[in-house]
């Protein structure tokens, strides 16, 4: 009965979009990774002053993919688009070890976020197609996405440029939205 | 913590979230007609008034969107409420960067525009690139968009509009080839040049000249109306050139809008100050008369700015609209203002061919119900009088046959009208003296009976009664009105100089009162001075008393020279309607503190050189204070040059102005109160400088 109740409605509505954002440093690729998913071409890009959101289609799930600017002005008002968000993509740049404490303040600030509490965590440790580039695992240390309690998370590597890992990301987050609606 | 929550009182908490909150819930959701539903309301509430702007970030994430709909009203919204969160509005700009790459021009142009009307600083460092590239735009409409957007930017930060090059931009865009595109480029130029220091950002040479004349005619109502504006600022070196720009403007003769064929009468009435053939410029008199007309069939608003810039046209060029005087002949159903103003226009168009007809009218007009309006024709007819030589017996006439109406307002008004005549005409008319006297007791306004009194003293030995009829006012001499008092003074003392052997009492009785119990020093000198003058010399009494006045006549001109022109260069502007130059009624906008400061400049310079404007204007004040008391025939103002008149005025004034400041021992340094009255508003420290120099 409730679910035709809600096929109803999600005719009457339209489709429901599954909110996606896209964090992370300045200069870590979330424009990039954007625009991949989106188009499936790298854009040349400028620093983003405020925000892109695109529709993606994805295996039938419609997802609304926000990319937040990273400079440092911007990231206090990441707050203002936690609201009714299902996933978080968290990029890092890999090559940039100075800042990866940055980036764990940053990130663990976020979830701290009462809006955040059951949003899933997906990292991309991003630009593995260049030299130095740290390790999912290094990451994922660097991060401290070991202490994390209570979170669905995984970490993939990824490089925005060549495309590689998207997909793979993509694909671990189709699964847990599906498995958080039944 | 959960103890505080407990013995919190409840009087704050409510179950009710308010519509804001489920606003916001919408705003936010996962469905997008129901966030595109949400936006609507939030402009709805916004345009009834409604704080809205608590909204500002989740509006502001529903900006992107392929939705133009949607993206129109979320841009009206950030314009409206960009200002009171200034800091978030950064959050839009990647989206602006964005739209303005759009393939959509509409979109682009939109874009640019917003971000031009979002007048806070944080936005102005970005708004520089995408300005840049909309100026450069392949579409005429964003380049137009951009041209105006330009001007705004200029306003809000002048040296990055001209460091960023876009005032150059914009002097090249004059030459565009849409004529959109010219026209706005010139909107935008003469705005920034007016806001600039320098005034040379737009200047008009040979090409653009061209280019403006073909856009001329291809471009909108607005834009018409800034290429005109601009052409009346320009200055053709010829009287060639001038006949040649005239005859490119005159087609916008035609427009069906009022501003343009305003617009358009301003630049030729300016060009006609250079053209030298005397074809071309009776040529142009002819037709600007049409257009002229065809205003006053509009709405009586734009009827009444029609009419009063035809007002100001008729000072300069009074052969314009000779033989249309039938246009101006009041409606049943036009409004007073409307009436009013075209009162005096027929004024200024009566000659001796068509006074007939006017005289006619005016007579009908004087048996209205508005009494404001019955009694300016009634002026009106009186006017006429003193204008043409030839109708004076006629309107004389017509006022005699309104005096038999016996309304009370016209009878009072027709005798003041009549005073005047009797001055411009001596002794012509003086068969109708019996009439108006008749009057004597239903006046009860200052002004008609002083007008009475005036005429009974000065042909005092026509009329047999004189001295009784000036008897019955000694006893109510206390009560009335000064003006009535001062003509009572003099026209008793014309009376004994005409018939000295039955009036010397009253004259003593009078003067007794006038001296001894009258508190108004005017009156008391008046009756000083006549006193004195025939206790001492009674011929010289007579020579003063009843000395020749210098004649009257209508001032057709009611503006000064100068005042007229710098009206005449503000046709079709809100200074043409008020009849008052812009600088006194503009500056507290913008550029306030900077008007402020130039008029102060300015002000200081015209005193010290005595600016011909001032000088006119109060020779003006003259002539109407000669009509007023025109009585005191012989007083040394009016024997006086007026050059000299003039500058015991003007220095008066200065008088005045320092009394004003209370700086009455800086007489000698005419500047001081100006310039401690500008250097108040502005912390400039060269005048700062001075003013702490004199202390």
């Amino acid at each position: 009965m409730g679910a035709i109740l809600s096929r109803v409605l999600g005719r009457l509505w339209g489709e429901k979009e599954v909110r996606i954002l896209i964090l992370g440093l300045d200069g870590a690729g979330k424009t990039t990774i954007l625009y991949r998913l989106q188009i499936g071409e790298v854009v040349t890009t400028i620093p983003t002053i405020g925000f892109n959101v695109e529709t993606v289609t994805y295996k039938n799930i419609k997802f609304q993919v926000w990319d937040l600017g990273g400079q440092t002005s911007i990231r206090p008002y990441w707050r203002c688009y936690y609201a009714n968000t299902d996933a978080v993509i968290y990029v890092v740049d890999s090559v940039d070890r100075d800042r990866m404490s940055t980036s764990k303040e940053e990130l663990h600030a976020m979830l701290d976020e009462e809006e955040l509490r059951d949003a899933a965590l997906l990292v991309f440790a991003n630009k593995q197609d260049m030299v130095g580039a740290m390790s999912a695992a290094e990451v994922s240390d660097a991060l401290g996405l070991g202490t994390l309690k209570n979170r669905q998370w995984s970490i993939y590597k990824t490089s925005a440029v060549k495309g590689d890992g998207l997909t793979e990301g993509l694909d671990w987050l189709v699964n847990i939205i599906r498995g958080n609606e039944q | 913590m959960n103890d505080f929550r407990v013995t919190k009182p409840k009087f704050f908490a409510t179950t009710k979230k308010g519509e804001n909150y489920e606003l916001r819930a919408d705003l936010n959701s996962e469905y997008r007609d129901r966030r595109k539903d949400a936006i609507k309301k939030v402009i709805a509430n916004m345009t009834v008034g409604k704080d809205v702007s608590g909204l500002f970030p989740e509006v502001l994430k529903n900006m992107q969107t392929e939705d133009l709909e949607q993206k129109k009203l979320v841009y009206l919204y950030l314009m409206n409420y960009a200002k009171t969160q200034p800091e978030l509005v950064i959050l839009a700009v990647n989206t602006f960067v964005k739209d303005t790459d759009d393939i959509n021009p509409l979109i682009r142009a939109l874009a640019i525009r917003t971000m031009g009307c979002i007048r806070v600083e944080k936005i102005i460092d970005y708004l520089c690139e995408p300005l840049r590239k909309c100026l450069k735009d392949d579409n005429p409409y964003v380049r137009k968009t951009a041209a105006i957007c330009v001007a705004k930017l200029y306003d809000l930060n002048p040296e990055l509009a001209t460091e960023n090059g876009f005032v150059a931009v914009l002097q090249d865009m004059v030459s565009d080839a849409n004529p959109m595109v010219v026209a706005n480029a010139v909107t935008a130029l003469a705005e920034i040049n007016e806001a600039s220091t320098t005034k040379d950002i737009f200047v008009i040479n040979t090409p653009t000249l061209t280019k403006l004349l073909v856009a001329l005619n291809e471009c909108t109502e607005w834009g018409r109306i800034a290429i005109l504006t601009a052409l009346a600022d320009y200055r053709p070196s010829d009287s060639k050139e001038a006949e040649h720009i005239v005859e490119r403007v005159i087609p916008q003769f035609q427009h069906v809008n009022g501003s343009v064929v305003l617009s358009a009468i301003k630049v030729v009435m300016i060009y006609m100050r250079i053209i030298k053939t005397d074809e071309m410029l009776r040529q142009l008199v002819r037709k600007m008369a049409p257009p002229l007309v065809t205003l006053l069939a509009s709405a009586p608003e734009v009827q009444y700015v029609a009419l009063r810039n035809i007002n100001l046209i008729l000072q300069k060029r009074s052969d314009i609209l000779q033989n249309e005087i039938r246009v101006f002949f009041c409606k049943y159903n036009d409004p007073p203002y409307v009436k009013l103003e075209k009162l005096e226009i027929m004024i200024k168009l009566a000659n001796d061919k068509n006074v007939d007809q006017l005289l006619s009218e005016l007579k009908e007009y004087a048996s209205e119900v508005d009494v404001d309006f019955v009694r300016k024709s009634v002026r009106a007819i009186g006017q006429c009088a003193i204008k043409i030589d030839e109708a004076s017996e006629r309107c004389i006439n017509v006022l005699l046959d309104l005096i038999n109406t016996k309304v009370n307002y016209v009878v009072q008004e027709a005798i003041i009208v009549i005073k005047d005549i009797f001055r411009k005409y001596p002794n012509n008319y003086e068969g109708i003296i019996p009439t108006l006297c008749q009057n004597l007791e239903v006046l009860d306004e200052p002004e008609a009976k002083a007008s009475l009194i005036w005429i009974i003293g000065e042909y005092a030995e026509r009329i047999e009664n004189a001295d009784e009829l000036l008897v019955t006012f000694l006893d109510t001499f206390r009560d009335e009105n000064s003006q009535v008092q001062l003509q009572l003074v003099t026209a008793t003392v014309k009376l004994f100089l005409k018939k000295p052997q039955a009036t010397q009492n009253i004259v003593w009785r009078l003067l007794q009162i006038a001296t001894s119990e009258c508190d108004n020093p005017d009156i008391r000198d008046r009756a000083y001075v006549y006193w004195r003058l025939l206790s001492t010399d009674p011929q010289a009494a007579k020579a003063v008393v009843l000395s020749d006045r210098p004649v009257i006549s209508v001032q057709g001109n009611t503006l000064s020279g100068p005042l007229l022109e710098e009206l005449i260069n503000n046709i079709s502007t809100l200074a043409s309607v008020y009849h008052k130059p812009p600088e006194t009624f503009l500056g507290r906008g913008r550029f306030g503190a900077d008007a402020v400061q130039r008029r102060a400049i300015e002000e200081q310079e015209e005193a010290s050189r005595e600016s011909p404007i001032q000088a006119q204007v109060k020779t003006n004040i003259e002539n109407l204070l000669d009509l007023d008391f025109n009585d005191n025939s012989a007083t040394p103002t009016s024997n006086t040059p007026p050059s000299s008149s003039k500058s015991t005025n003007a220095t008066a004034n200065v008088d005045d102005l320092l009394d004003l400041f209370g700086g009455s021992n800086m007489n000698n340094d005419l500047s001081t109160p100006l310039q401690s009255s500008s250097s108040n508003n502005h912390q400039n420290n060269g005048l700062t400088n001075d003013l702490v120099s004199l202390f």
